[in-house]
């Protein structure tokens, strides 16, 4: 029971498509279908390969073509949708080079994912490059040297991920961004409703 | 009279007053803002991805023209993508491919080993131009190098083209210049949009590693022989 200092939210205006949508455990059910299927499906063809054809360069590329995917869709879609952070990189009129990591508050109205899709968003980017660091040990010591080749590059592809995120998060734990002095970029810290953190 | 100029201005004999910066003022300002806009975008799924996708295809395509007529520009440093770098690196070793590496002799390199050669000598070379004081970004570096790949790349094709017709003096002529003006054509590119940010006195060191890699390439696209 709530006792009584607690707010209770007093939702008059929403109407039921909304309250439905709030409620569900999943509230974008293909960006989560997304996220894993990518990875899943490299890993499986790495495993499954020679089934799939014997040629090692079509494995090759319908790897790394997978794991691109699922990079490009994890880093612009997913993680924006699921967890509300996002991450990249830009350069400003000096030619300096400036990463940027962004975390949404969760406040009310948000169409952040619940804690079901988050729960999918973080084991999905962890698992995965574990699951590569172990291929990478099993091909380093059968010596199979052409498929190591193939898992650092899964490897850093999907560590790039894991590594953006994981200091987004950070970023949003801190709450404010180290060094705000040395920001030239005034524009963005004039959106309230977004934590920054700034390399 | 000084009374009602007083009343007027209210707040005249605050105009001075400031906040000392050693008094932390802090509060809390919610803005309750709607839905945000950026929120709206990625809403439907479909919609807005193909935008999204068509406009990265878009700066992937201005990136390629770019590196066709190599003039100063900014364009491939300021935007840099890995898409444009990878498509060629699978490209040429697609092409690499063929004949004699299929069976395991020393006939051409391996799929691999020319993914290997491209990003690890990439690599190489942003950091020696780093070392060496260059002011590009690590990812920059590796853009310019990737894209300016494409003129070797479309000399492969022209290789394999050339070799189905036979691979005698002549093919091997027409081989070796096709090769040749795109090596040079790859490093005048690459030069161009990599040497102003490097120190004045240090540009040889810089460009060096780079007509290597070039070099390297370009020599493993003319001794490319099909199998028999």
């Amino acid at each position: 029971m709530a006792d009584d200092t607690e707010d209770v939210e007093l939702d008059f205006a929403a109407d039921e498509q909304e309250r439905a949508r709030r409620s569900a455990v999943i509230r974008h059910p293909l960006a989560s279908f997304f996220h894993l299927f990518f990875r899943v499906v490299a890993i499986l063809s790495y495993l499954l390969c020679d089934w799939i054809s014997e040629n090692f360069a079509s494995c090759f590329v319908l790897i790394i073509t997978l794991l691109s995917f699922d990079f490009w869709s994890v880093k612009n879609v997913t993680g924006r949708l699921l967890v509300g952070l996002r991450w990249w990189n830009q350069i400003d009129e000096d030619g300096k080079s400036l990463w940027v990591f962004e975390a949404k508050k969760t406040t009310r109205g948000n169409n952040i994912g619940t804690e079901a899709e988050a729960r999918i968003f973080w084991l999905g980017l962890i698992i995965c490059p574990l699951i590569w660091t172990f291929f990478f040990f099993t091909s380093l010591f059968s010596l199979k040297i052409k498929w190591l080749s193939l898992v650092v590059a899964s490897i850093s592809l999907q560590v790039a991920n894991l590594y953006g995120y994981l200091r987004c998060k950070t970023v949003g734990k801190d709450g404010l961004p180290p060094d705000t002095h040395s920001f030239t970029g005034q524009h963005l810290l004039q959106r309230p409703d977004i934590i920054f953190g700034i390399l | 009279m000084a009374a009602a100029e007083e009343a007027s201005r209210p707040f005249a004999g605050l105009s001075d007053v400031s906040i000392s910066e050693d008094i932390p003022v802090e509060g809390d300002i919610s803005v309750p803002l709607g839905s945000t806009r950026r929120d709206d975008e990625f809403s439907t799924l479909d919609e807005p991805v193909k935008e999204t996708i068509l406009r990265d295809l878009r700066a992937v395509g201005n990136k390629f023209v770019h590196v066709l007529y190599p003039k100063r520009s900014t364009a491939l440093l300021r935007d840099w993508d890995l898409w444009g770098p990878l498509l060629l690196c699978v490209t040429l070793a697609l092409l690499l491919q063929g004949g004699a590496a299929d069976s395991d002799d020393q006939g051409g390199p391996q799929f691999a080993e020319v993914f290997v050669i491209v990003w690890f000598g990439s690599i190489i070379i942003t950091l020696n131009s780093k070392l060496l004081g260059g002011t590009i970004s690590f990812f920059q570096s590796l853009c310019v190098l990737g894209y300016c790949i494409m003129p070797l790349t479309a000399a492969m094709a022209v290789c394999r083209i050339v070799l189905v017709g036979g691979s005698g003096t002549v093919s091997f002529a027409v081989r070796l210049a096709v090769v040749t003006v795109s090596f040079g054509w790859s490093t005048f590119a690459s030069t161009a949009f990599l040497a102003d940010s490097q120190p004045p006195n240090r540009k040889a060191l810089v460009v060096y590693p780079v007509f290597l890699f070039y070099f390297v390439i370009g020599w493993m696209i003319l001794t490319f022989s099909p199998s028999q």
